[in-house]
């Protein structure tokens, strides 16, 4: 309570007329005892490190911004398109200019008011030297500029179509922020401290430990259930157990699939499932040792029984995949099969590739993923089977991927994990395989350059969604990569939290849950 | 009254000697190690599999219910009996080889700057402070982030971080042994100084290194322990009691053999080894100068 005062009353200046007024009945309430706070407190495993929507890619980030960002786009639980900010928009002069109404009366958890100038920012500073030293500008530059053409409508000129532009609207770097409060506070502080016109304000941020938001009372959509909320960071998946089930966190983010059995045990907590874009993959080195022949990489797939590693080790909450993308995503085929599993045909597919018996391979990946190290092991397990021994090394996650991935250091087969939160394919087909990506350190193919160019060029849905199948059907062909399953999104819900309602790209919205 | 003390004096010694030699903490040590040393030495013969067999229709047996596995299975439905015994391997060949080599280079260095002193002397003994204010778990993680992970280069890096305690103890011994009147009676006689150092002092400083070399490969075997947790020691495939123990963190409270066994284990090696290093200390150094 006393911090959440000390913080109102230092923005006291800043503040609107309506917080004005709610702080003027604050010298009834806070002297004596204060009604009870609702407070929840959530767990998650990683710190977003830097609270800025361009600074970051992280899911980390997604779970906790949510609250406190909005973009003229929100796309639902259901995964969508809503109007946010915006409350309609159209496409104009050739579908070169798109137009924003925006919505009227919306305000920033400082008092500053939303309006184009804000939408304006936004995208310019996305756009230029703030922008281009995170991760996020990458994503909107077919955006060319912006034009304000009334202090409710903003005009968006686009350089080249981008048919996923409206779903990135709702995304990660595209969240509006102040004008007034970043220029006055600098974006180091921005970083650490952000303002924006989510239900919830920033109180504390604290790096490695926690975040701590409360209800913002100005908020133009509603009115969050509890008065704040309470972010911890546990990387520790044994710790975030722990803590679930003895009541020491109300819900827990990014529950591991080796816990399932725990938690269905548990009596006082729940298991809360819903299919996410997380795929799991294993990523071939073209290029060099064995796997340059597609012949190995199609046996390596055929050698692995990947519908009992679902079964057996991700208990039974993961679907299979013939491509990088989940059932859900857009440019998902159903007609694609993933190989069968067949010992026979890969010991006969390898004997036609002239590999010896017990020839040696070896498998990278990063230390921090619990359940793929098991796996990795049955992998070995059934490689072993047909006679290909595999050497796992696991490497310090920071160094796997700014290093061993991004530096094309690894061995014959390297893990990679992606959730692509657009639900369309492009997010991940292109950065799988388009030349010169900065995940992508091996392919380099005019044919999938050619159809990934051709996807992000159209507004035609159906060119597109053939050019995607297209990419997969081709990767599936030459098995660039071995697809091994796509993972629900998991929670752990203690029973006393009511309104849960689980969201499938961990873009977490606290807003309407309650605590008992 | 001197017959008597002579007829009592012997029968007093040699209980006191007896009971000197067997007491509890030797016996006890020699049984924990000797076991799980016989174990380990073993292990190679008696599963020529290398634990590596999975089973996923048998993960997370429980244990003390079949003869087939006695102590269970782990998630991968592979014995875990049987990779204790052989995580012995990896556990005791770091704890031995990293503590032999450091022991090794650490004297060697200890006594050629402890015996010549000068320039040198200054040199290496400054490197080793440098070297002692480095904590080990941070220079094994950031130099395994640069030359990769492996059980080999775990070892090298025991060895280059821990030679610098017994070319400590080793040094300060040679200060004062060469002073002593039998090393400058060799010196007159004109003995080369090789015969001189490895001939008449190190036998003498000999007593603490052994004991500090018992305690060193204790404490190796844990460290071995905690960079396998980590995931940053050999590959996950192969059975070492650090990684039994992180692959059953998860499952702690669903299936707590997968970790207790290891666990246990661990504790009982270090345990004997602890009580032999006790107990040599006490046998070759009562007056305390080894530091720990």
């Amino acid at each position: 309570m006393t911090s959440f005062l000390t913080s109102l009353l230092g923005q006291l200046p800043r503040r609107s007329v309506a917080l004005a007024a709610a702080l003027a009945v604050l010298p009834v309430v806070a002297p004596g005892q204060a009604e009870a706070q609702s407070v929840l407190t959530v767990a998650q495993s990683r710190d977003p490190q830097n609270l800025d929507p361009i600074d970051t890619f992280r899911v980390a980030w997604g779970s906790v911004a949510s609250n406190i960002f909005e973009g003229l786009i929100l796309r639902n639980e259901d995964l969508e398109l809503e109007p946010g900010l915006a409350t309609s928009w159209e496409f104009l002069d050739d579908d070169t200019r798109i137009r924003f109404h925006l919505r009227e009366g919306v305000v920033f958890h400082n008092g500053e008011p939303f309006n184009a100038e804000a939408v304006q920012y936004t995208f310019e500073r996305l756009l230029g030297e703030a922008g281009a030293a995170g991760p996020q500008r990458a994503n909107y530059t077919s955006i060319d500029s912006i034009e304000v053409v009334d202090e409710q409508t903003v005009d968006f000129l686009m350089n080249q179509p981008d048919p996923v532009l409206i779903t990135k609207l709702a995304g990660y770097g595209a969240m509006i922020v102040p004008p007034q409060y970043i220029e006055e506070v600098g974006e180091e502080a921005f970083d650490m401290h952000p303002v924006g016109t989510g239900p919830f304000q920033v109180v504390e941020y604290t790096p490695t430990v926690g975040l701590q938001l409360a209800r913002f009372d100005g908020y133009w959509n509603g009115e969050a259930q509890v008065d704040e909320v309470n972010i911890r960071f546990i990387p520790e998946a044994a710790t975030r157990m722990s803590e679930l089930l003895s009541g020491g966190v109300d819900i827990s983010l990014d529950i591991e699939t080796n816990s399932v059995e725990t938690i269905r045990n548990a009596g006082n907590v729940g298991l809360v499932t819903v299919d996410g874009p997380s795929v799991t993959i294993l990523r071939f080195h073209i290029n060099e040792g064995i796997t340059q022949d597609p012949r190995v990489r199609r046996a390596i797939t055929m050698a692995i029984d990947r519908p009992t590693i679902i079964e057996a080790m991700l208990g039974g909450l993961a679907s299979p995949i013939a491509s990088a993308q989940g059932a859900g995503s857009f440019g998902y085929d159903m007609a694609l099969e993933p190989y069968p599993f067949d010992p026979e045909g890969a010991r006969a597919l390898l004997a036609e590739a002239g590999v010896a018996p017990r020839t040696e391979i070896t498998l990278d990946m990063n230390n921090s993923n619990d359940t793929f190290r098991e796996i990795s092991q049955v992998i070995a397990a059934y490689l072993q089977a047909v006679g290909l021994e595999l050497n796992i090394r696991s490497h310090e996650t920071s160094v796997y991927f700014n290093d061993i991935l991004a530096n094309g250091r690894t061995g014959e087969m390297y893990l990679f994990g992606w959730g692509g939160w657009t639900f369309d394919f492009d997010n991940t087909a292109y950065l799988l395989y388009h030349t010169g990506e900065r995940n992508n350190p091996y392919i380099d193919d005019a044919h999938l350059n050619a159809l990934l160019d051709l996807e992000r060029s159209t507004y035609d849905r159906d060119v597109r969604e053939q050019a995607l199948q297209d990419v997969a059907a081709y990767a599936n062909e030459n098995a660039l990569d071995l697809p091994l399953y796509n993972t629900a999104t998991l929670y752990g819900v203690n029973e006393r939290v009511q309104g849960f309602v689980p969201a499938p790209d961990s873009r977490m919205r606290y807003m309407n849950i309650s605590v008992e | 009254m001197t017959d008597q003390t002579q007829n009592v004096k012997p029968r007093v010694s040699f209980r006191r000697k007896y009971h000197r030699f067997f007491k509890f903490e030797f016996i006890a040590g020699i049984v924990l190690t000797g076991i799980l040393g016989a174990l380990v030495l073993a292990a190679t013969w008696l599963f020529p599999e290398g634990g590596r067999t999975v089973d996923l229709m048998a993960r997370l047996t429980p244990p003390f219910l079949s003869w087939e596995h006695p102590l269970g299975t782990d998630p991968l439905g592979r014995d875990i009996l049987e990779r204790v015994i052989l995580g012995g391997r990896i556990s005791f060949t770091v704890g031995i080889l990293s503590a032999a080599g450091a022991v090794v280079l650490g004297t060697v260095i200890g006594l050629l700057a402890g015996y010549y002193r000068g320039l040198w002397d200054t040199l290496i003994m400054r490197f080793a402070d440098i070297q002692l204010a480095l904590p080990f778990i941070l220079l094994a993680i950031t130099v395994i982030a640069i030359v990769g992970p492996g059980t080999d280069r775990i070892i090298v890096l025991m060895i280059v971080s821990q030679w610098v305690q017994y070319a400590r103890l080793v040094r300060s011994s040679v200060l004062s042994l060469r002073e002593r009147e039998f090393v400058q009676a060799a010196r007159s006689y004109g003995l080369r100084d090789r015969k001189i150092i490895f001939g008449h002092i190190l036998p003498n400083a000999l007593g603490p290194l052994i004991i500090l070399l018992t305690l060193n490969v204790a404490n190796n075997i844990l460290l071995e322990s905690s960079l396998t947790f980590l995931g940053l020691g050999a590959d996950p495939q192969t059975p070492t009691w650090g990684g039994m123990l992180s692959e059953g963190r998860n499952y702690i409270q669903t299936a707590w053999w997968v970790t207790v066994f290891p666990g246990v284990t661990i504790m009982l090696t270090v345990l004997g080894l602890n009580l032999l290093g006790d107990w040599l200390r006490d046998e070759l150094d009562p007056l305390g100068r080894t530091s720990r």
